[in-house]
């Protein structure tokens, strides 16, 4: 190490002991001063560690809460960024964290989430073993633009890192198609026409025309969004056979799922400790992940019915006579997806959907009107309460309200505290869709409540 | 009394939310009783814009540009001058809004032919305009206040026989220089305001569905609705810029 690196690790471990012992976080921070003294810190410890990088859109950590778990089973010595601080700044300090004051690493794995936009600046440093691509939707436009966009973001961050292993998202044709023009080797996973029933071509699509001649893709079959079964009739482009797939599902229940996944030619039943048909894929791509580092694939499995994943990620709390699940939502992907889930809902439940527009959640809340809304009201039977809150709530309550639930229904809350206290009070469950910056106010006056994990550990 | 609404390219002009003003527009009509029927006209499909009584077009991403104008130069651009100059209302937005005019010229100067539908073009600029924003309707254009989101590159510049939707109070509007928004003429109504741009502007989206239903019917009135949710979400939008 050189004596400009052992400065800026010294700098980084002070600020972030200052930053915990003045307030929380302190998470992005040390790690941005300290690459400005020393801007290749991040390579410099990085060559010393094995690590999977987990980028795109949705499921990035969950993806990586399930490859952490993992690492644990088979007894590694690894660390993550399980804050959420995903950009090189937290990545930083997260790698200073875990070396001593000469820039020895004391872990021998890594489990790092990368933010698809950052991804520029960190594969070259990181040079990560295997790279997960979980998906590419739209989000966020205002931050991010284009999902083709990201797209080239991600092509060009795999190009620091050659020797890097992909496993990418068969279904996905915007991800898959990072296996071409990239030396990288790759991997597919996915979910097989045999697991998915028929159904339409949804009306909102984030992919519709082929990423290599822009011919309109057909489709044997859609799981979700743009996923599934496409090919071009013009130039051939397609799905790629998924390495890992699941080829049925035997179960989709409310806490959690049972699948029989094809890994590597070889049928396996896997038990996935969350629900909805989106964490299947993660759930793939886990394995693929974990597979491909070379830990065998049982370690895999067992990580899938073990993990726990928390930090709003459909999060159970203690709260209330029915409990409370934190559903977070980002983009409509997601969000389609976590109203679907609540169709496997069979009792009678109340729902908090808190939307923000700060920086982190997107300035622009338009995308809630491309998200299908109108599946509350097939719900509504068992809908005992419907809430709105957050910055935007009235935003909110105006969607619903033009999804067919009469407004007299949907009552406003802003106040966190008194939402709480009202869902302490309810005999029924309640599920809670908050965006992002939402649910991290929202989970801590709920933690305040009942307990949980809190996010700075 | 029915209103026959044209969904033009649903499947590439969809970005934003934009589908929220087929929603609103639907709504507000079958809360009424009035019967409305959307047709989507996806590329590729033709369909004589002559028996609609709105058309609406959104916004998109760069990816499928080329798709959609050649697909607007296999006859539709025609159809759409005609359907325009016969007063035929269209709510067109952002990059929908662009397309009706007559180039888009880049950043770097290379030029893209549009449909020529309403005199107005679109040059490139480095910095996005990004951001919520209101503006004040003409009083031809109903004259309400209107709260909306924009997130665009391009700057629009209005020909001589074009007058602006409004007046930009706070944001960007077609150029960020001149302070206008939009495009009013006849009954084209061009906008750069996502949101999406009805839901939020009651007020606004009943003086469209008013000039069509009028434009169909002779005279036309409106039932007054709750708009109590509506207006709660502009005011405070028009509150927070």
């Amino acid at each position: 190490m050189s004596l400009q690196a052992i400065f800026a690790i010294l700098l980084c471990k002070a600020l972030r002991l200052f930053s915990r012992l003045v307030h929380r976080g302190g998470t992005a921070m040390p790690g941005r001063f300290a690459l400005k003294l020393c801007p290749n810190l991040l390579a410099l410890l990085a060559k010393d560690v094995k690590s999977v990088a987990i980028t795109g859109t949705n499921g990035k950590t969950t993806s990586a809460r399930m490859v952490e778990e993992a690492f644990a089973e088979k007894g590694l010595t690894y660390f993550a960024n399980r804050s959420g601080a995903n950009l090189i700044s937290g990545i930083t300090t997260e790698f200073v964290m875990n070396c001593s004051l000469t820039g020895r690493m004391r872990k021998e794995y890594a489990v790092i989430e990368c933010d698809e936009a950052a991804a520029r600046t960190v594969f070259g440093q990181l040079k990560p073993q295997v790279v997960l691509v979980t998906n590419l939707f739209r989000d966020q436009l205002d931050r991010y633009g284009e999902v083709t966009h990201t797209l080239e973001n991600i092509r060009e961050a795999l190009k620091g890192a050659p020797e890097a292993l992909l496993c990418l998202n068969a279904d996905c044709s915007l991800t898959a198609s990072l296996a071409e023009d990239l030396p990288n080797r790759a991997v597919f996973f996915g979910v097989d026409g045999s697991a998915v029933p028929a159904r339409a071509k949804p009306e909102i699509s984030d992919a519709t025309h082929c990423i290599r001649c822009k011919t309109e893709y057909e489709y044997d079959y859609i799981s979700y969004g743009h996923l599934g079964g496409f090919r071009c009739p013009k130039c051939g482009y397609r799905r790629p056979r998924a390495d890992y797939a699941v080829t049925d599902i035997t179960g989709l229940r409310a806490d959690g799922s049972t699948a029989v996944m094809r890994i590597r030619g070889e049928k396996k039943l896997v038990d996935v400790n969350l629900p909805a048909m989106y964490n299947l894929y993660n759930a793939a791509g886990a394995v693929a992940a974990v597979t491909e580092m070379g830990l065998g694939a049982d370690t895999a499995i067992q990580a899938l019915a073990r993990f726990k994943c928390g930090f709003g990620r459909m999060e159970d709390f203690a709260l209330g006579r029915g409990g409370a699940k934190m559903m977070l939502v980002k983009n409509p992907a997601g969000c389609n997806q976590v109203i679907e889930f609540l169709g496997t809902v069979k009792e009678r439940f109340s729902l908090v959907v808190c939307l923000n527009d700060r920086s982190a959640d997107g300035t622009d809340v338009s995308w809630i009107w491309d998200a299908d809304f109108e599946g509350l009201t097939a719900l509504s039977g068992r809908l005992e309460t419907l809430v709105v809150s957050g910055d935007r709530a009235e935003d909110m309550r105006v969607r619903i309200k033009y999804a067919g639930i009469p407004d007299s229904r949907i009552r406003t809350e802003r106040d966190y505290g008194k939402l709480v206290d009202w869902m302490a009070r309810q005999e029924k469950p309640v599920y809670i869709m908050p965006t992002y910056t939402a649910m991290l106010e929202l989970r801590q006056e709920v933690i305040k409540r009942c307990g949980g994990q809190d996010f700075w550990v | 009394m029915e209103l026959k609404i044209c969904h033009m390219y649903p499947d590439v002009l969809n970005l934003y939310g934009d589908r929220g003003d087929i929603i609103c527009l639907s709504q507000r009509l079958r809360w009424r009783g009035i019967q409305v029927q959307v047709s989507r006209l996806p590329i590729g499909q033709s369909a004589r814009l002559a028996g609609f009584d709105l058309v609406f077009i959104g916004g998109g991403q760069d990816f499928e540009q080329q798709v959609l104008l050649d697909d607007l130069h296999r006859g539709k651009d025609r159809e759409i001058r005609a359907a325009v100059e016969d007063g035929l209302p269209f709510l067109a937005i952002c990059g929908g809004y662009q397309m009706l005019g007559n180039y888009y010229e880049t950043y770097d100067g290379q030029k893209c032919d549009f449909i020529g539908a309403v005199d107005l073009y679109t040059v490139g600029s480095k910095k996005r305009m990004i951001g919520n924003y209101k503006f004040q309707c003409s009083p031809e254009a109903g004259g309400s206040l209107v709260v909306g989101f924009e997130n665009h590159s391009g700057k629009t510049w209005l020909g001589s026989g074009v007058r602006p939707l409004g007046k930009v109070l706070a944001g960007f509007g077609n150029n960020g220089e001149d302070g206008t928004e939009g495009a009013h003429y006849k009954n084209v109504f061009g906008t750069y305001s996502h949101g999406p741009l009805l839901p939020k502007n009651p007020a606004f989206c009943d003086h469209l569905l008013l000039t069509a239903l009028t434009r169909k019917y002779g005279a036309a009135e409106l039932e007054p609705l709750d708009d109590q949710a509506e207006l709660r979400a502009h005011d405070e939008m028009a509150a927070r810029l």
